[in-house]
């Protein structure tokens, strides 16, 4: 069984073209959501330690929202999607014409519209790696929640804590068609054994 | 005010003793714990994720509740803490979602801080503050040189621990 920090390259390049077809499909699903056109630069994908991928999204005590999915399925994990308030802004701009000052002025119906863009992201991701592998993987009903990211980060890392120390991060920047460009972080947390599984249907898994 | 101020990250400790801040940001389900024996100013701070454990090969043990305090403890009394006169205070161990459907995950919080006062209770230390549980992230800061601890939240009055 291997874990996250012992993929080979090849393995890591697999896990790469996920993360990309995944932020295609996101940047299309956003699209037609707000009725905008939305580019996406190269997805980063990483593989990292918790304190580290907390410093790369930009440091534990920000405000950031945050949408929470499970896997299930023929895959078992976790994705969380991580709403910074330059997404936020965004999104709520094109979605609802609102204005977006700070977190603390959110309403129902903001939440709700936040909510349903973090569902059909982690949708994006997870339908990109079914496609890839045939395989079933459903994501659960989203939770959402507002504070500092580097508590809402430690929920998938604490949810496999006890079998890695890494978590996979993806990150790009949607660039909107008023060259406004936003970040946009998930982590995805199949689980060890669902990694493995994953890898090991798509061809690479070297063991 | 103290000068430096060390900081903490997840399934990490540090100590420092006579001055100096300890702080460790953003506690959700994570418990970090202070351990502070007054006479001699020396004070750990070790930030935990889960609650007990399991692993066979146990690299790293400030991951976890039980391990976490036993080797703080332990590294306390090699710099000349005294056992009986080390206290605690502890905080975090949140519900950071808090909506049906995600199984487990909401009760990692409160197995954290579970686990925490068992631990200590194992090995007589007496908790004299805590700040746990709820819906809300903390950042944690512990001065050394008078063994006040201050909690940060978002939405939330700062309080004094």
């Amino acid at each position: 069984m291997k874990n996250y920090n012992e993929l080979n390259s090849m393995e890591l390049d697999t896990l790469r073209e996920i993360g990309s077809m995944g932020t295609g499909n996101a940047a299309t699903a956003l699209s037609g959501m707000i009725g905008r056109r939305v580019r996406i630069e190269m997805p980063e994908v990483r593989i990292m330690g918790y304190n580290e991928a907390i410093d790369w999204i930009g440091g534990p005590e920000i405000i950031t929202a945050g949408v929470l999915a499970r896997m299930e399925g023929e895959i078992n994990g976790i994705i969380l999607c991580i709403e910074q308030a330059a997404f936020v802004e965004q999104v709520l701009t094109c979605v609802l014409g609102r204005s977006f000052q700070s977190f603390d002025d959110l309403e129902e119906m903001d939440i709700s519209a936040l909510r349903e863009v973090g569902n059909i992201m982690i949708s994006a991701y997870t339908n990109a790696m079914s496609g890839l592998t045939n395989m079933k993987i459903r994501p659960s009903v989203p939770a959402f929640a507002v504070d500092m990211q580097g508590a809402i980060m430690a929920v998938p890392m604490a949810e496999f804590g006890g079998q890695s120390d890494c978590i996979m991060a993806i990150g790009t920047n949607f660039i909107f068609d008023d060259d406004r460009t936003v970040p946009c972080r998930l982590l995805m947390s199949p689980d060890v054994r669902s990694l493995n599984f994953l890898l090991r249907k798509l061809g690479v898994l070297d063991d | 005010m103290t000068s430096n101020k060390l900081t903490i990250g997840i399934a990490d400790m540090k100590m420092a003793q006579r001055e100096g801040e300890l702080i460790t940001y953003a506690l959700g389900s994570c418990v970090g714990v202070c351990l502070y024996d007054p006479v001699i100013k020396l004070g750990a701070l070790v930030h935990v994720m889960l609650p007990i454990n399991m692993e066979t090969g146990r690299t790293s043990p400030l991951k976890y509740a039980d391990t976490g305090i036993r080797e703080t403890l332990r590294r306390m009394e090699l710099q000349g803490a005294k056992r009986s006169r080390i206290v605690a205070k502890m905080a975090g161990g949140a519900r950071m979602f808090d909506t049906p459907g995600c199984g487990s995950l909401g009760n990692i919080g409160q197995r954290n801080i579970e686990s925490a006062h068992m631990t200590l209770k194992r090995e007589n230390i007496r908790l004299v503050k805590e700040d746990v549980g709820g819906t809300v992230a903390r950042t944690m800061l512990f001065d050394v040189a008078t063994g006040v601890g201050r909690i940060r939240s978002y939405n939330r009055p700062e309080q004094i621990l």
